[in-house]
């Protein structure tokens, strides 16, 4: 067994390494199960018994200064090939990405779901009811009787006697206090329908109803939530207002203003000139009603509002014709 | 309404500039809309008095004025003939502007030079009245300019009258309403008539009212020797300020009384009044006749009628009769003053559709107690504009009611409105709204409500009152007391919401269209009349035959949405509607339901530089009902669709647990060409009450197995007719071990060939190679048994 030709073997391999490629297959031709220190191991067997403790410890040490010499030539050139990996590639990362599939809700939905999201977390629970209503819901129940000056406010599709697509969701108010006994705090959002086909007009458009009906609700109340209402959709600064004004379903009745969002409430073709924009009409239930659902009203109060979806969208939005979210071009509900 | 500024002034102290007053009248329940300032277009305009009038030399037609400028008296050529010397007229100097941006040059007029011209009210923007000089009213100052004279400037106010309070369709009303805000009262006009003491109406006219529930005062009173001519400025000023059109001496005075007191009146021709006598009455049958704007109106039982000896001569408190309308040729006049029942006014009006501006009062209900204060001012502006004497008396039947009595608490007062007003506070608001206390008392109060306001019928109504004038922005914000109470949402909201959010996350935008469509769009689709689809709800008034019956189905709708779109250059579309569908029973009643639709249409997107895109086909459609199905927790099978719209080779029924419920495909090409639509659609629509009774929203949680698993791939050729689908169900039902099935390739030379990729998991122990074997010889022979089905080799 000769160490020196076994060096000289070793030597040889280690100085041919040029790449990580050749580090590998210099492992296997000198470490692996077949290589030659694995040899030169085998061999010992056959020198004499004293010769194997030296020999064997020799080729032990140049075996850990190969493996120590391998790994430093690994990370040589492992270092070496990972930069020409990444240098080869490169890219142009100004190439435009690619997007995923990304679908929206219509404008008018994501204004419907914020104010419901507002009102649930107020306490109120979502009700609905049917579009096409009884004449009886959507008039005489809320104290419009047939000749009553209120009915010309409304222009009514009729689809039979006594049948008409709602004008506004407030028959819902009726459906559930006939329903269930009090406390009631619903909304009832949904499509309404009046003749009616204009620039601010569409003869279907959404509102959101509310009702609050207990015992010792007040007109401050109505205040409270319909403000909170107001600061969770419109910002915590939105200067609003309650002013007087009639509805047959409610005494009193009030007319909720905010600053116009357009002009600062400086005054503009929006809030024509005013610095306000209407946004909820409200009241307290009418005793009227509440006698026609067989509520006691001397045992119970409570309050109603009503607003437009497309009306608050419209604001939130800054959309000036009504008509835009019923024309569905994909390049108006793909900017929301 | 409009309300001229300088009119409302007349009845009631305002110590504040207009938009002020807008501001308050808005929060106490009278919503200003806009203020419109009035002030002349014309500069350069001086009023001036006539000196002398001299013929022209050269004209006969052609005067020459020396009007005195106050500076100066400068001759003015003129052709008008209306002016006499010592009149006041206004004078449009050398340089003067007027309407339409006319200026005024010095020039000769026939040889004549003339310093300027003077002005008709038409040449100034006043009014439409060219018929001669304007001449000024005496309170003109010679010199001043006239564009500064307070009786061409005013601010008009536009106020929305709330529809029950007929009691401010008036300026008197308004007042009434100013002064309760202001703290002040109004006050009726003060004017001294004079009558004829040798002539009283009781002679000349006699009176019966036969239904004193339809009109329960009437009011009559005679002028004679009247001489009907044009109205002074300062009347038809405010008439044209107020929106209507002066006509003559009578109309604008009963037009005038009516927006000063809110009383409606009517002047019939004395002499046109057959038998000196007005009877009162309800129509008793069916009858034509022929109102004063020359339409024939149908009269049925219940109309309230104003008869003569002969029959009827006015449609009572909505028009007069042509047969008695007074002409530029009366010179008697019987003016009619009253209050009919409201009731009965509307029950007419609505029925003939005739609204008027005395109807639109009597409507929503008058003073009763006006009526003859009404008939007094308006007999009097007649005789002073228009001569005649004033008969002594009236002929008057009024039928007396005692006013309404409540009684409201304060607990009622503050405990609905979560105020603390004073028992003070609260009896001076009611008492500056005419609302008479009747007795303080430790609980209440109780009053008496004027006839004016037909509004207030129980104490709501006063809570209402004292709030508004309270001020809504004292009532504070409060919390309810009422306890919150969560509430968990119905199966419905969190499958509709689910709905939304799943289509938003596949790349679908959401449309809202009109719930009508119309009858065309069944045709279109094929639809047999005899389907459930054709039993549509109709719309009596429709807005447009195209929108004309409710909606059966949402994909009509979508479908001109994407025709919409594609039309204006869009290719690639991707959309769904959810919303509900309306339909008729046998018995003819409507009865409503929610469906969901969705399509798609081009492909994902134009192009990716990276990528190749392939059109959508009937898979893709099929990939987002699984996906939808899978949200709902919902089991679904497909089955060959006779639904005529669809490609029959490319379309199913969509059953859920046997039951239809809806359809998915590719639309016909014959049905897009009705919507002009060149490209291949895949769409599919939702009965989604149907699946709503199926969805399971509740997540139950299984373990992760905790052993691997086993995949192994098998291919066979299959025969084109053998559906695949059915196959996989197939090899799924051979063990509880086989977790999933794919195929993820499928082509075709000769035959065609499928591979499956199956995967075996148990949730038990680590599977055996054995185990694998014996499942995979089961799957190969369960298929092959099939015929049709071979095994690749």
């Amino acid at each position: 067994m000769d160490i020196g030709v076994l060096q000289n073997r070793v030597d040889k391999e280690l100085s041919s390494i040029k790449t990580i490629d050749d580090v590998r297959k210099a492992k296997v031709s000198l470490l692996g199960r077949k290589g030659i220190f694995s040899e030169y191991i085998e061999n010992i067997k056959l020198l004499d018994k004293g010769e194997r403790k030296g020999a064997g410890q020799e080729i032990n040490a140049h075996k850990l200064r190969t493996e120590s010499r391998l790994r430093e030539l690994e990370d040589f050139y492992g270092e070496e090939e990972k930069k020409k990996r990444e240098a080869a590639s490169r890219i142009d990362i100004t190439m435009p990405g690619k997007m995923p599939l990304a679908g929206k809700k219509h404008p008018l939905t994501q204004t419907l779901d914020e104010m419901i999201r507002i009102f649930t977390s107020l306490g109120f629970s979502v009700a609905e009811g049917p579009d096409i209503e009884l004449e009886y819901y959507n008039f005489e129940a809320l104290n419009i009787p047939a000749d009553h000056p209120a009915r010309d406010m409304q222009d009514t599709f009729y689809i039979q006697n006594g049948i008409v697509l709602r004008t506004h969701t407030s028959p819902v108010q009726i459906r559930v206090m006939e329903s269930q006994l009090p406390p009631v705090k619903i909304i009832a959002p949904g499509t309404v329908y009046r003749c009616d086909n204009d620039i601010s007009h569409t003869p279907m458009f959404h509102q959101v109803e509310g009702l609050m009906v207990d015992k010792n609700v007040r007109f401050s109340d109505l205040k409270g939530i319909l403000s909170m209402f107001v600061q969770d959709m419109f910002g915590k600064d939105t200067p609003l207002r309650f002013r007087p004004s009639y509805f047959p379903f409610t005494e009193p009745s009030a007319e909720v203003d905010i600053g116009c969002v357009i002009c600062g409430g400086t005054g503009c073709r929006v809030c024509k000139d005013t610095g306000w924009i209407e946004i909820i009409g409200s009241g307290m239930v009418h005793p009227q009603v509440f006698r026609n659902v067989g509520y006691d009203q001397e045992e119970i109060t409570g309050f109603a509002f009503g607003m437009g979806v497309e009306r608050v969208a419209m604001i939130r939005y800054g959309i000036d014709d009504i008509r835009q979210f019923y024309y569905n071009d994909i390049r108006f509900l793909s900017q929301f | 309404m409009k309300v001229p500024f300088e009119w409302l002034r007349e009845f009631v102290v305002i110590d504040m500039d207009p938009q002020d007053l807008a501001v308050k009248l808005t929060m106490c329940g009278l919503e200003v809309e806009g203020t419109e300032k009035q002030a002349p277009s014309f500069r350069g305009v001086v009023a001036g008095r006539i000196t002398g009038i001299d013929k022209h030399p050269d004209a006969e037609n052609l005067v020459i004025c020396m009007i005195d400028t106050g500076r100066e008296t400068l001759p003015i050529v003129c052709g008008a003939k209306n002016m006499a010397a010592g009149d006041k007229v206004p004078l449009a100097t050398v340089g003067a502007k007027l309407k339409d941006g006319f200026v005024v040059e010095k020039k000769k007029i026939r040889g004549i030079e003339s310093s300027g011209m003077l002005c008709s009210e038409k040449e100034l923007g006043l009014s439409d009245d060219h018929s001669g000089i304007f001449i000024l009213p005496d309170e003109c100052t010679v010199g001043k300019w006239l564009h500064e004279e307070t009786m061409v400037q005013d601010v008009i106010l536009d106020i929305n009258i709330p529809p029950n309070r007929g009691d401010c369709l008036s300026m008197y009303g308004i007042a009434r309403e100013v002064g309760s805000i202001l703290d002040q009262r109004a006050k009726l006009p003060i004017f001294n008539l004079e009558t004829d003491a040798g002539k009283k109406v009781k002679d000349y006219v006699s009176l019966k009212v036969l239904n004193t529930d339809a009109c329960p005062r009437y009011v009559l009173r005679l002028i004679n020797g009247i001489s009907i001519g044009t109205s002074p400025f300062w009347m038809r000023n405010r008439l044209i300020k107020c929106g209507m059109r002066p006509i003559n001496t009578i109309v604008d005075v009963t037009n005038y009384v009516m927006l000063e007191l809110g009383q409606p009146l009517h002047a019939f021709d004395y002499h046109r009044i057959r038998g000196k006598r007005i009877e009162v009455r309800l129509a008793d049958k069916e009858a034509a006749f022929r109102t004063l704007d020359g339409q024939e109106q149908k009269l049925l039982q219940g109309d309230i009628l104003i008869c003569d000896g002969e029959g009827p001569v006015a449609l009572a408190g909505i028009m007069g009769g042509e047969n008695s309308e007074i002409s530029e040729s009366t010179e008697d006049v019987a003016l009619e003053s009253a209050y009919f029942n409201p009731l009965y006014i509307r029950k007419t009006t609505r029925r003939l559709g005739i609204k008027s501006e005395a109807s639109l009062r009597f409507e929503k209900g008058i003073d009763i107690d006006n009526v003859g204060f009404a008939a007094e001012r308006a007999i009097f502006f007649m005789n002073r504009l228009s001569g005649g004497k004033v008969m002594k008396g009236e002929r008057e039947v009024h039928e007396k009611k005692e006013l309404k009595t409540l009684f409201v608490t304060y607990s009622n007062i503050n405990g609905l409105l979560g105020t603390h007003i004073s028992q003070q506070d609260i009896t001076k608001i009611l008492r500056s709204i005419d609302i008479h206390i009747k007795k303080e008392g430790e609980e209440g109060l109780l009053i008496t409500i004027p006839n004016f306001r037909h509004d207030i019928d129980e104490p709501a109504d006063i809570v209402e009152e004292i709030s508004r004038l309270y001020g809504y922005d004292r009532i504070p914000a409060t919390r309810p007391v009422s306890a919150l109470s969560g509430q968990k949402r119905s199966a419905r909201e969190v499958s509709l919401d689910t709905t939304k959010e799943y289509f938003k996350g596949a790349g679908f935008f959401e449309l809202i269209n009109f719930a009508f469509f119309s009858e065309k769009d069944r045709e279109n689709f094929l639809i047999p009349p005899a389907d459930e689809r054709a039993s549509f709800v109709g719309i009596v008034n429709p807005i447009s035959r195209e929108y004309g019956v409710m909606r059966t189905f949402i994909a009509p709708g979508v479908l001109k949405s994407i025709a919409y779109n594609i039309n204006r250059g869009a290719k690639n579309l991707r959309f769904f509607e959810k919303g509900k569908v309306f339909f008729l029973s046998g018995e003819g009643k409507p009865y409503e339901r929610t469906a969901i639709c969705f399509a798609m249409t081009g492909r994902e997107a134009e192009f990716f530089w990276r990528d190749k895109y392939s059109d959508y086909d009937f898979f893709d459609i099929k990939g987002i009902m699984e996906g939808l199905m899978g949200a709902f927790g919902v089991t679904f099978s497909l089955r060959k669709t006779a639904e005529p719209f669809l490609n029959p080779q490319r379309g199913a029924d969509i059953l859920v647990d046997g039951v239809q419920a809806g359809w998915i495909g590719e639309l016909r090409e014959e049905v897009l060409k009705l919507y002009e639509i060149e490209q291949s659609i895949y769409c599919a629509e939702l009965q989604f009450d149907i699946i709503l009774q199926k969805v399971k929203l509740e997540v139950q949680y299984s373990p992760i197995p905790r052993f691997p698993q086993v995949t192994r791939d098998f291919s066979f050729f299959i025969d084109d007719l053998v559906p695949v689908g059915m196959l996989t169900d197939k090899i799924r039902g051979v063990s509880p071990l086989i977790t999933s099935v794919g195929i993820f390739d499928m082509f075709k030379k000769e035959k065609r060939s499928v591979s499956f990729r199956v995967i075996f998991q148990s949730y038990e122990d680590t599977l055996t190679d054995e185990e694998v074997n014996r499942l995979q010889e089961t799957i190969i022979k369960e298929l092959t048994n099939i015929d049709g089905i071979s095994l690749r080799a």
